[in-house]
C-alpha cells in the first residue's frame, strides 16, 4: 500500500527574516486527501512555512510543488488561484464588513466562476453558526464564531488544499472541539489539509502524520499512536533529536 | 440675513467641491497608503483641456479632459505609484510633490503663465431666484452632482464585489491578497475612478469659483493644500472621515470669506488673514485630536508622544 | 580609529564647501556664476538646517521654510536703511523702523528669531507624529506666509523689500554654510543628539530608558529653527531683495526635495542633495541663456525657457522614484579604507 499521492511537497525550503534564518531547509509532503500537522514551539518557524507557501514570504531557497508543478515565487493571489487557501493566524477577520461580507471576499480565490452560491450554502451548512450570524458585524462575534468563519472563508475558495495557523489559539476547549471536528468534515469533502497548532496531542491525533518543527527544523514525525507516548511528545518540543 | 444664506449656500458648493476632491485622494491612499499631492495637476490637465477645446462642442471638450486625466492618472499609476510603494511615507509625499512641480512646470513652459479661459456651460453661471435668493444655477448643480457622486460611490463599494475588495484592501491589504483579491486589479479601479471624479471637479471648478475662470498651471493647487489638509485633519484612514474633512475645510473657507470684514491692520481682523484662520484652526483641531475630527477613536496612522 | 572616522565626516563635507566657494572666487568664475556658487552654498545652509531636525527625529516638518522667512525678514527689515524704511516698509512698529543693525548683528538677530519662533512653535506641536505633525507644520508654514505678505506693522506686508545690504559674499556664504554643518555635526553626536536618534529607532524603547521625546524633538526643533534663521539671514543678505513668496511654497518644495534626494538620514546627503540640485539648477539656467556650447551645438540653440524648472523637478522625482534612499543612502562621508564604515545618522545610539 503507497502513500497517497503528494499533494503539496516542500523541499529543503529555507527562509530568511534579514540576516536571521527562520526556516532552515525543511522537507514536508502531504498526499491528497491527507491530513499532516505540523506541530512545535513558538517561533519554530511554523508560520513562516505557511507563509513561504502562501507567496506572502520569498524563500531563499527550496521548492515548493503543488501536484507536482512548482509554484515558488508566486505571488499570494495567484497561489490562491493555484488552489491554495489560508486561515491566517489570528484568522484576521475584517472586523467592520458583515460575516456575509467576510465570506463572500473569500469568493475571489475561486478558480470556478459557476457554483459560488451553492459554496457559500456549503459554508452555512457546515458551521450553521455563521448564517445565523451572516448580518451582523463580523467584530462582534465570539472567538469561536470568528474561527468558523475565517475557516468557511477559506473554504469558499473550493481549494485543493487547506492551511491553518494555529485555529485553536484563544479558544475555549469546546470550542475547539468545533474547530476540529470540522476538520474531520473537511478532510471528508475531499480536501487536503495542513495544520498548523500548537496542541500537540489533539493534533497528533487527528492528523494522518504530524511533523515536529523545532528552531527552524524537522525533528521527527509522529503517527496518531504517539498521542499517548508522553515522553515522545515532551522530546519532540524540547530537542532530542 | 439672505447675504447669510447665500454664503452659507456658497459655502456648501465650495464645501461639496473640496468633498469630491478629497474622496479621490482618499480612494487612493486607502489602497497605496499614498498620499497623492499631484492630483491638483490632474485637475489643471483637464482644465487646460477644456480651456484649449473652448470653440468645440461641449460634449466634446468634457470628453476630451475624462480622456485626458484618465490616461494622465494611469502614467501616474504605473510610472510612480508601483515603484514608489515601498518608500517611506516622507519619501512618498515629497516624490508627489516632485511630479507635482514637474507638471507644473511643463505646463509653464508649454502654455505660459498667463491663464487661458474656460468657458464650459455659460448657461449655468445664470442665476435663478428663490424666494428672495439669488442663486447661481451652478452652485445647485454643484451640491447636487457631489450628492450624486457619494450616492453611487457608496453603492459601488457596498454593493459590487470589487467594491468590497476595495474597502477589504484599504483596511488590511495583506489579508485581502492571501484570500485571493487581485491587488493591482483594485489599484488600478481606485485610480481610474479618482480620474472620473478629479475631471469632475475639472469642469465645475471654473463656472463655481470666480478666481478659477482662468487656468494657468497652478490651477487648483492651493484647493489641492486646503483639500490636503482637510483629509488628514478630518482623519485619512476612512474615506467617510477624509471626505467630511475635505467638506469642512470647503465650508470653512467658504464661510468665513463670507463673514470677515475685508480690511483690519492687525492679524485674523481681516479676510486677507483667511488662510491664517483656517490653518490655525487646522493647528488646534490636530493637538486635540490627532488621529482626525472625524476619526472613530481608533489607531490610527497617526501617532502621538 | 574611531576618532578618524568622526573627523573625517565632519572634515569632509566642510572641505567640499570650501572648495565649492575657493572655485567660485577663481577670477575666471564670472559674476554671475560666482552668484550661483554663493546660492549654492546658501542652499546647504538652509538643508541641513532642515536636516538637523528631520534627520535626527524623523519627523517631517513643512514648515521649516517658515523659519528661514522670519530670519529672512528680521535681518532684512533691520539692516535696509533708516531713511529708507518710510518707503519700502511704510507703517512698521517704531521699535523696528527706528533703528538699523550691522551685518553680524542681523544674523544674530535672524538666528535668534528663528530660534524663539521654533520653540514657541514646538511646544505644543512636538507631540505629533507622522502625517499629523507634516501638516500641522504645514499649517504654520501657511499662517506665517500669510502673515508675512500681509502684516505691515512687522514688515513690507505685500510689498518686496529692496535695498538690502549683499553682505553675503562668497567668504560669508562659505563660513555660514561651514558654521550650519558644525553645528549639525557637534549636535548630532553629542548626548542630546543621540537620545533624539534613539527615540526616532525605538520610542518605547528609548521611553523605558527614560528619554522624554517631546523634550528632545523640542531641543533639535528649535536648534534646527535657530539654523533656519541664521540661513535665512545669509538668504536675504544674497539676495538682496524679499518677498513673501520667495520663503513659501517653492523653496519648501526645493529644499525638502534637495534633503530628500540626497537622503533624509545623514548630514552629508543634506550637503550632497543641495549641492547636486543646485549645480543642476545652474547648468539649466545657463543653458537656457545659450551659455553652454555643447547644448548650443546638440540643439541648435539654448534650452527651451522654462526648461530648467522641468528638469529639476523631473531630476527630482526620477531619483526618488529609482533611489528611494536617496543619493548617498543615509551614510555619512567616509573615505574608503580608513577605518570601519559607519552608517550615519542610522547607526544605533553607541
Amino acid at each position: 500500500m503507497g502513500a497517497p499521492e503528494p499533494m503539496l511537497e516542500v523541499e529543503g525550503l529555507e527562509v530568511r527574516y534579514g540576516t536571521v534564518p527562520a526556516v532552515r531547509g525543511i522537507d514536508l509532503a502531504v498526499g491528497r486527501g491527507e491530513i499532516v500537522g505540523l506541530i512545535g514551539p513558538n517561533g519554530a518557524g511554523k508560520s513562516t512555512t505557511l507563509h513561504a507557501i502562501m507567496g506572502a514570504v520569498r524563500p531563499s531557497a527550496g521548492e515548493i510543488r503543488l501536484a507536482g508543478v512548482s509554484i515558488r515565487g508566486r505571488a499570494p493571489e495567484q497561489v490562491v488561484r493555484a488552489g491554495i487557501a489560508l486561515v491566517p493566524e489570528g484568522r484576521r477577520i475584517y472586523a467592520e464588513l458583515t460575516v456575509e461580507e467576510n465570506l463572500r471576499l473569500g469568493l475571489c480565490g475561486r478558480r470556478a466562476r459557476a457554483g459560488a452560491e451553492e459554496a457559500v450554502e456549503g459554508i452555512f451548512e457546515l458551521f450553521p453558526v455563521v448564517r445565523e450570524a451572516r448580518r451582523r458585524q463580523a467584530g462582534l462575534l465570539s472567538g469561536g464564531q470568528q474561527q468558523q468563519l475565517a475557516i468557511g472563508r477559506a473554504l469558499v475558495a473550493e481549494p485543493d488544499v487547506l492551511l491553518l495557523d494555529e485555529p485553536s489559539l484563544g479558544l475555549a476547549p469546546a470550542v475547539v472541539d468545533t474547530v476540529f471536528e470540522a476538520l474531520r468534515a473537511i478532510r471528508e469533502r475531499g480536501v487536503t489539509v495542513l495544520l498548523v497548532e500548537q496542541r500537540a496531542q489533539r493534533t497528533v491525533a487527528l492528523a494522518d502524520r504530524t511533523y515536529v518543527m523545532s528552531n527552524g527544523e524537522l525533528r521527527m514525525t509522529l503517527g496518531p499512536d504517539d498521542a499517548h507516548d508522553t515522553g515522545r511528545m515532551v522530546a519532540a518540543y524540547f530537542g532530542s533529536s | 440675513m439672505t447675504e447669510h444664506v447665500q454664503t452659507l449656500l456658497d459655502a456648501t458648493a465650495l464645501g461639496s467641491i473640496y468633498a469630491l476632491m478629497a474622496i479621490g485622494i482618499g480612494l487612493v491612499f486607502g489602497v497605496l497608503r499614498l498620499v497623492n499631492f499631484a492630483y491638483g495637476q490632474l485637475i489643471m490637465a483637464g482644465a487646460y483641456a477644456l480651456a484649449l477645446t473652448n470653440d468645440r462642442p461641449v460634449l466634446v471638450s468634457i470628453a476630451l479632459c475624462f480622456g485626458v486625466i484618465l490616461a494622465l492618472s494611469l502614467a501616474m499609476e504605473f510610472a510612480a505609484f508601483r515603484p514608489l510603494r515601498r518608500a517611506s511615507p516622507t519619501t512618498m509625499l515629497v516624490a508627489t510633490f516632485a511630479i507635482s512641480y514637474l507638471l507644473q512646470s511643463i505646463a509653464l513652459v508649454r502654455f505660459g503663465a498667463i491663464g487661458k479661459i474656460v468657458v464650459v456651460i455659460p448657461e449655468l453661471n445664470r442665476s435663478v431666484t428663490i424666494g428672495g435668493l439669488h442663486v447661481r444655477w451652478i452652485t445647485i448643480v454643484t451640491i447636487l452632482v457631489a450628492i450624486a457622486v457619494f450616492a453611487a460611490l457608496t453603492a459601488f463599494l457596498n454593493r459590487t464585489s470589487i467594491g468590497l475588495q476595495m474597502r477589504a484592501a484599504s483596511i488590511d491589504s495583506q489579508t485581502a491578497r492571501l484570500l485571493g483579491v487581485r491587488a493591482n486589479a483594485v489599484i488600478t479601479v481606485a485610480v481610474l475612478i479618482s480620474g472620473v471624479i478629479a475631471a469632475i471637479v475639472a469642469v465645475i471648478l471654473p463656472m463655481a469659483v470666480p478666481e478659477r475662470l482662468l487656468v494657468g498651471p497652478d490651477f487648483a493647487l492651493r484647493e489641492t493644500i486646503i483639500v490636503l489638509v482637510g483629509v488628514v485633519v478630518g482623519g485619512i484612514d476612512r474615506l467617510l472621515s477624509a471626505t467630511l474633512g475635505g467638506f469642512t475645510m470647503g465650508f470653512a473657507v467658504g464661510a468665513l470669506s463670507g463673514f470677515l470684514p475685508s480690511s483690519g491692520s492687525w492679524p485674523f481682523t481681516s479676510s486677507v488673514y483667511l488662510d491664517s484662520a483656517v490653518f490655525m484652526l487646522v493647528i488646534v483641531v490636530l493637538l486635540l485630536r490627532p488621529e482626525g475630527l472625524f476619526a472613530r477613536g481608533r489607531r490610527t496612522a497617526v501617532e502621538r508622544v | 580609529m574611531r576618532r578618524v572616522t568622526d573627523v573625517v565626516q565632519l572634515l569632509g563635507p566642510v572641505v567640499v564647501l570650501v572648495l565649492v566657494g575657493i572655485v567660485g572666487s577663481m577670477s575666471f568664475v564670472d559674476a554671475a556664476l560666482a552668484n550661483e556658487f554663493r546660492g549654492a552654498l546658501v542652499s546647504v545652509a538652509i538643508v541641513v538646517a532642515l536636516y538637523v531636525f528631520v534627520g535626527n527625529s524623523g519627523v517631517i516638518s513643512f514648515g521649516h521654510v517658515s523659519f528661514v522667512a522670519v530670519g529672512a525678514f528680521a535681518a532684512g527689515v533691520m539692516t535696509i536703511p533708516v531713511e529708507l524704511k518710510p518707503t519700502i516698509t511704510p507703517g512698521l512698529f517704531p521699535l523696528l523702523g527706528e533703528h538699523s543693525v550691522g551685518n553680524a548683528a542681523s544674523l544674530v538677530l535672524a538666528a535668534a528669531a528663528g530660534g524663539v519662533f521654533a520653540l514657541l512653535v514646538g511646544i505644543p506641536l512636538m507631540r505629533l507624529s507622522g502625517l499629523s505633525a507634516g501638516i500641522a507644520t504645514f499649517a504654520v508654514l501657511g499662517v506665517t506666509y500669510n502673515i508675512l505678505n500681509n502684516w505691515t506693522k512687522i514688515g513690507p506686508g505685500p510689498l518686496t523689500l529692496t535695498t538690502v545690504p549683499e553682505t553675503t559674499d562668497l567668504v560669508q556664504a562659505t563660513a555660514g554654510a561651514v558654521a550650519v554643518v558644525t553645528i549639525a555635526f557637534l549636535y548630532q553626536r553629542s548626548r542630546l543628539g543621540r537620545k533624539l536618534r534613539a527615540a526616532r529607532e525605538d520610542p518605547a524603547a528609548a521611553r523605558a530608558a527614560g528619554i522624554d521625546i517631546h523634550r528632545q524633538r523640542l531641543w533639535a526643533f528649535a536648534i534646527s529653527g535657530a539654523l533656519s534663521g541664521f540661513a535665512g539671514g545669509l538668504f536675504v543678505h544674497h539676495a538682496g531683495t524679499l518677498q513673501a513668496r520667495d520663503v513659501y511654497l517653492d523653496l519648501t518644495f526645493l529644499t525638502l526635495a534637495m534633503l530628500v534626494v540626497g537622503s533624509v538620514g545623514s548630514l552629508w546627503g543634506a550637503v550632497v542633495g543641495a549641492l547636486a540640485v543646485s549645480a543642476l539648477d545652474s547648468f539649466l539656467l545657463d543653458a537656457e541663456s545659450g551659455e553652454i556650447g555643447l547644448i548650443n551645438d546638440v540643439l541648435g540653440k539654448p534650452l527651451w525657457g522654462g526648461s530648467r524648472l522641468v528638469g529639476v523637478a523631473a531630476f527630482m522625482a526620477i531619483v526618488l522614484v529609482l533611489l528611494p534612499q536617496g543619493l548617498t543612502r543615509g551614510r555619512e562621508f567616509r573615505i574608503p579604507g580608513l577605518g570601519r564604515s559607519r552608517r550615519g545618522a542610522q547607526e544605533s545610539a553607541a
